[in-house]
């Protein structure tokens, strides 16, 4: 087989993406040769076979083998994948064929809470107190014996779907049937049987930070901490702004990066991005959850860093090309990030019903340090609110000086906007 | 006028923006400029390479759809600002913003842009569109200027989570297979209209 003169990545991307765009354009920005693989075939699988294949991501080892026998013709320099289920089976891939990446266990590891949870607890890094706990339990007894306040939590949806506080018996047995439904929901319940299974653990109070990371040969490296200001104290998890960089104090902030180096290391995560959610109080940092992924959603456009040129200026490299460039071993210049402060509201859904309109983009656009405001959500959408729900029905983007400048734009900008319901 | 004009930017990246304006921006088909002197005749146009330190490359106009890449690291909330000014101005002054295409222009190397055109279309409607049309899909061709494809995506492809996958891997690598001549391939849907797209972005 000849070598091919460009490196090619093998990127695994659900249908269900917000992020197609992003790697993609990063891909043709850093002439890396493309292959996309989704779960469902693209149209154009079989006019262009080495730049579109399907993997059965249901079954990571299978996709492994479905990607071995594309590599056997088309030269793979790397793979990565965007959602937690890519990630697995990007581990599987990476195994099989050599390739950088983490073992599947890390994966598996990173994509399950309560495997996480055990793994996390067995390492010494602090997690809330958690049970598991099957739907068909006595859910009475249940709360009858439970600490208060908790959160229910299902084992692999993202975006906080099902993510419930519960604050006494009464709250933990309405709390659990929420879940119970969600989780029956046949769509859900097809995923495989961790839909049975609902984690509790304990309510940590105290603000939350999101950390973004990218690790090479075990270290995590920092790409950006997040403050996430409006409290996310419950009952439900629907999250809002992400602002860097973070205002807490530098010892908070260095103990958090400690933390997340520890997780890195307690699940055996090795190579590629991390995301992951702590929380901050004067118990110090506790790890609530981290993905083997970059963040989701659009946000990673609020990211760009250096590409070797420190402070401002030219030759930004986003998220999406750092990670593409780690995954086929192409030089990384800088993992340093802009010097300004960046943030982005993941707009809440501002109710129950179908999108009719959205009013006032122009002028949220408007808003003295607004960049962008993107609604994708499209006419005709039924929004969902949380618990049940996890779409943002769209994202604003700020950059600015300081952090408290690109939260207000933010806010006035939201402030801004009217979605018309039907 | 100028309150009457509204005016909406959708950044796709930091170098390409399209702007929808409420008011015909210019009915005679798509306009692509691929430099200054390009738009010299063209206020519209020339007044969007203007803008200091934008370092604007290109500007596409058809419709209400005004698209502006630039070279410079300026966000576009900087630079989104002068290219709304411009238009408003342009369509303030009364006189045609855009300059009417010029019959017969030629890319170097001798290949038209009416060849290319005809090529593309028989590639879209034996090929593409008959692939796209099984997700409900459409694609129109809506130009070829300096051997540079305008399109615009519809039903199924419009707003869908895919479509810049259907985009670059599917449609651009078809067309470098079977017209190589085409040098590049702009996208001018608004895909943020679209109603009913094939794969909507769930996750987070």
């Amino acid at each position: 087989m000849p070598c091919p003169s460009k490196p090619r990545l093998l990127l695994l991307l659900p249908t269900a993406t917000y992020r197609a765009a992003a790697f993609v354009e990063a891909a043709r920005r850093l002439g890396v040769e493309l292959t996309v693989a989704s779960e469902l075939p693209s149209t154009f699988q079989q006019a262009q076979p080495d730049r579109l294949v399907t993997l059965d991501f249901s079954d990571p080892e299978r996709a492994a083998q479905q990607a071995y026998q594309f590599a056997r013709t088309h030269a793979i320099a790397g793979v990565t994948g965007v959602d937690d289920t890519a990630a697995v089976v990007a581990a599987a891939i990476a195994e099989r064929l050599g390739l950088r990446g983490n073992p599947v266990s890390a994966a598996l590891a990173a994509r399950d809470k309560h495997l996480q949870r055990k793994e996390l607890a067995r390492r010494g890094v602090p997690v809330p107190r958690f049970e598991l706990h099957e739907l068909g339990e006595d859910v009475s007894d249940l709360a009858a014996r439970m600490h208060y306040p908790c959160v229910l939590k299902p084992l692999r949806l993202s975006a906080s779907r099902g993510v419930i506080r519960a604050d006494d018996p009464p709250g933990f047995v309405a709390a659990f049937a929420r879940l119970q439904q969600i989780l029956e929901q046949p769509d859900v319940a097809a995923c495989g049987g961790w839909t049975r299974y609902v984690l509790v653990e304990d309510f940590v109070p105290g603000p939350e930070v999101a950390l973004e990371g990218l690790v090479i040969e075990g270290r995590l490296h920092v790409l950006a901490l997040f403050d996430k200001p409006d409290p996310l104290d419950g009952p439900f998890f629907e999250e809002t702004i992400y602002l860097t960089p973070s205002r807490l104090p530098e010892p908070a902030r260095r103990v958090i990066v400690e933390c997340g180096q520890a997780a890195v290391a307690a699940l055996g995560v090795r190579e590629g991005p991390i995301h992951a959610e702590l929380r901050y109080n004067a118990g110090g940092p506790w790890l609530i959850e981290l993905a083997a992924r970059s963040i989701g959603g659009r946000c990673s456009a609020v990211l760009r860093f250096t590409a070797g040129e420190r402070g401002r200026g030219k030759g930004c490299a986003s998220l999406e090309e750092l990670i593409i460039r780690h995954a086929v071993g192409l030089p990384i210049p800088s993992l340093e990030r802009e010097q300004c402060a960046a943030g982005v509201v993941m707009i809440p859904v501002p109710g129950a019903g179908v999108l009719r309109e959205v009013r006032g983009i122009a002028e949220a656009r408007a808003v003295p340090l607004v960049e962008d405001v993107v609604i994708t959500a499209h006419p005709d959408q039924p929004l969902v609110p949380w618990p049940e729900g996890s779409r943002y029905p769209g994202f604003i983007f700020a950059r600015g000086e300081t952090p408290e400048a690109v939260e207000a734009a933010l806010r006035a900008a939201h402030g801004r906007l009217t979605f018309v319901l039907g | 006028m100028d309150a009457e004009i509204r005016i909406t930017a959708e950044p796709i990246d930091n170098a390409h923006c399209k702007f929808l304006v409420s008011l015909p921006v210019h009915s005679g088909g798509v306009r692509r400029f691929a430099s200054s002197e390009a738009a010299r005749g063209s206020p519209l146009a020339e007044a969007i390479f203007a803008i200091p330190g934008a370092e604007v490359t290109e500007v596409i106009v058809s419709g209400n759809l005004v698209t502006v890449v630039k070279r410079s690291a300026a966000p576009w909330q900087a630079v989104g600002k002068s290219v709304g000014a411009a238009i408003r101005s342009a369509l303030a002054s009364g006189r045609a913003a855009v300059a009417p295409k010029p019959a017969g222009a030629a890319v170097p190397g001798g290949v038209d842009d009416d060849a290319l055109y005809d090529r593309v279309a028989e590639l879209f409607d034996a090929q593409v569109n008959p692939m796209v049309a099984r997700h409900g899909g459409r694609v129109e061709l809506i130009d070829v200027q300096d051997a540079v494809v305008m399109l615009r995506m519809a039903g199924g492809c419009q707003g869908c989570g895919m479509a810049d996958v259907t985009l670059r891997q599917g449609i651009e690598a078809m067309l470098q297979q079977s017209v190589p001549e085409v040098k590049g391939i702009v996208d001018i849907t608004d895909h943020t209209a679209g109603t009913n797209p094939y794969f909507a972005a769930a996750k987070k």
